[in-house]
């Protein structure tokens, strides 16, 4: 009977066991404000530090130290961040995004307002490559009036780089302004290929679309690296090119739909 | 049933990783707490899953025990939490909070009445434990009889033959002494072992 038993109860409490799902410790550490951890890593404008949480990134800075990292992050989210003792996938999928790579980072951004979401989710869509103005943001989220919002919204980007707010510049295609500086800014549009020099001097003509001879449609001028390249007209106007029977361009999408 | 056979002891091991954990929380609590909640989370939910019989609810029980376990480590000064097994501890406050959980799910089950008042018949009522049991393995009857004791000695088998604490951390977990926990662990051994040899 003691083996029957012995053998009954192995047996209960394996069929018994239960695993904790993933909502117990991130339900636990974030309602503790003790959910986030992070480490330095390589970046196109050097070193950086990353935070992140069971959600995914919440952070990405530039500091001199540690102490200096984790400093900001209280002052700007109101609770700590830990030095990191093991590195999750979450960190190889950065790793790659820094490097060039295109890759879907999960990003924990609860502290951004609903505007200010749909700002960074619209400009995290912008392609390598590629750049926008702040008033097309604007546009796009259906607040056309709300630049200065979305300049305000874009300084905020608790994770720059990754939600590439590089690529948003003024209407005249200069940097404007960038966390890491407006020089950086240059450096890293042009390091993925834009001529910015050639589409700022086309822009002080008061040439603000491009008519792509090949295909009957037409882009901004920074739709992507080959625009110029290619053989192509330059407009002034949205009439002008709709007056030489050519389509808006679907992927830079330079009216309002 | 022989009642001169031996009962079985289950093999204790040390909690040596809580005790390393100690030290670390007394060094910087905020920094440790994700290791000891990753280290206890599968006990803690396992335990409150078997006691409530609800996967769900014993997720929520086992978050309420860590947050709790938690905001207590904030009051405590270092030494006290140096010194502090932390197993045993957070056992306590998981049968705390597993008790007042039950509380109020006993008062359902046996309700007598429906909710207008009027008398229940006999056939809504809850099958008798034993009715349907007489094709089951043998850890359903063990499932079974443990449901089946009363709370003290149900709680003292339990942390003693499934969750295979020692009779020291038994005694910290329940705050009562090693010699009532002994005992009761035991009564409950002895029950269950009855109930599985009727069901044979």
């Amino acid at each position: 009977m003691t083996e029957r038993l012995r053998h009954a109860l192995d047996e209960y409490r394996t069929r018994t066991k239960v695993a904790a799902g993933v909502s117990v410790a991130t339900g636990v550490l974030e309602g503790l404000g003790i959910a986030d951890r992070y480490t330095a890593l390589e970046s196109p404008i050097g070193p950086v530090f990353v935070s992140w949480n069971a959600r995914g990134v919440v952070a990405l800075r530039q500091a001199a130290n540690a102490e200096g990292f984790e400093r900001w992050f209280r002052r700007r989210f109101e609770r700590r961040v830990f030095p990191a003792t093991e590195r999750p996938e979450l960190i190889g999928l950065v790793q790659r995004a820094l490097g060039g790579e295109k890759v879907e980072v999960p990003l924990d951004l609860r502290d951004s307002t609903a505007f200010e979401t749909a700002v960074l989710e619209k400009a995290r869509q912008i392609p390598k490559g590629h750049a926008r103005p702040y008033a097309w943001i604007a546009r796009e989220i259906a607040h056309p009036r709300a630049v200065r919002a979305v300049g305000s919204a874009l300084a905020k980007n608790p994770v720059p780089l990754l939600i590439p707010c590089h690529r948003v510049v003024r209407s005249d295609y200069t940097c404007g302004e960038y966390v890491f500086g407006s020089e950086r800014k240059r450096e890293l549009l042009e390091s993925e290929g834009l001529p910015l020099d050639e589409i700022q001097a086309l822009a002080r003509r008061g040439v603000r679309y491009i008519g792509r001879t090949e295909g009957n449609w037409f882009c901004l001028p920074t739709c992507g690296t080959d625009v110029l390249e290619d053989e192509h007209t330059c407009l002034h106007t949205i009439e002008e090119a709709l007056a030489r029977g050519l389509r808006p361009c679907g992927v830079c999408r330079p009216v309002a739909a | 049933m022989s009642a001169a056979a031996a009962p079985f002891e289950p093999q204790t091991c040390v909690d040596e990783l809580g005790e390393l954990l100690a030290l670390s929380l007394a060094d910087d609590l905020d920094l440790a707490f994700e290791q000891v909640v990753r280290t206890y989370q599968d006990r803690i939910v396992s335990l409150a899953a078997r006691m409530l019989r609800d996967p769900q609810r014993a997720e929520e029980v086992a978050q309420d025990v860590f947050v709790r376990a938690f905001r207590a480590l904030r009051t405590y000064d270092r030494a006290r939490v140096r010194k502090l097994r932390l197993r045993p501890w957070l056992y306590s406050i998981a049968m705390n909070l597993i008790r007042n959980a039950t509380r109020g799910k006993h008062l359902q089950v046996v309700a007598l009445e429906r909710d207008d008042g009027s008398p229940r018949p006999i056939a809504d009522r809850a099958p008798p434990p034993d009715a349907q049991i007489e094709d089951k393995e043998d850890w359903e009857h063990v499932r079974t009889a443990i449901a089946s004791l009363s709370p003290r000695l149900r709680d003292a088998f339990a942390l003693r033959y499934v969750e295979e604490l020692s009779y020291d951390e038994i005694a910290e977990a329940l705050d009562q002494p090693v010699g009532t926990v002994k005992a009761n662990a035991h009564r409950g051994l002895m029950a269950v072992r009855a109930f599985l040899e009727e069901h044979s």
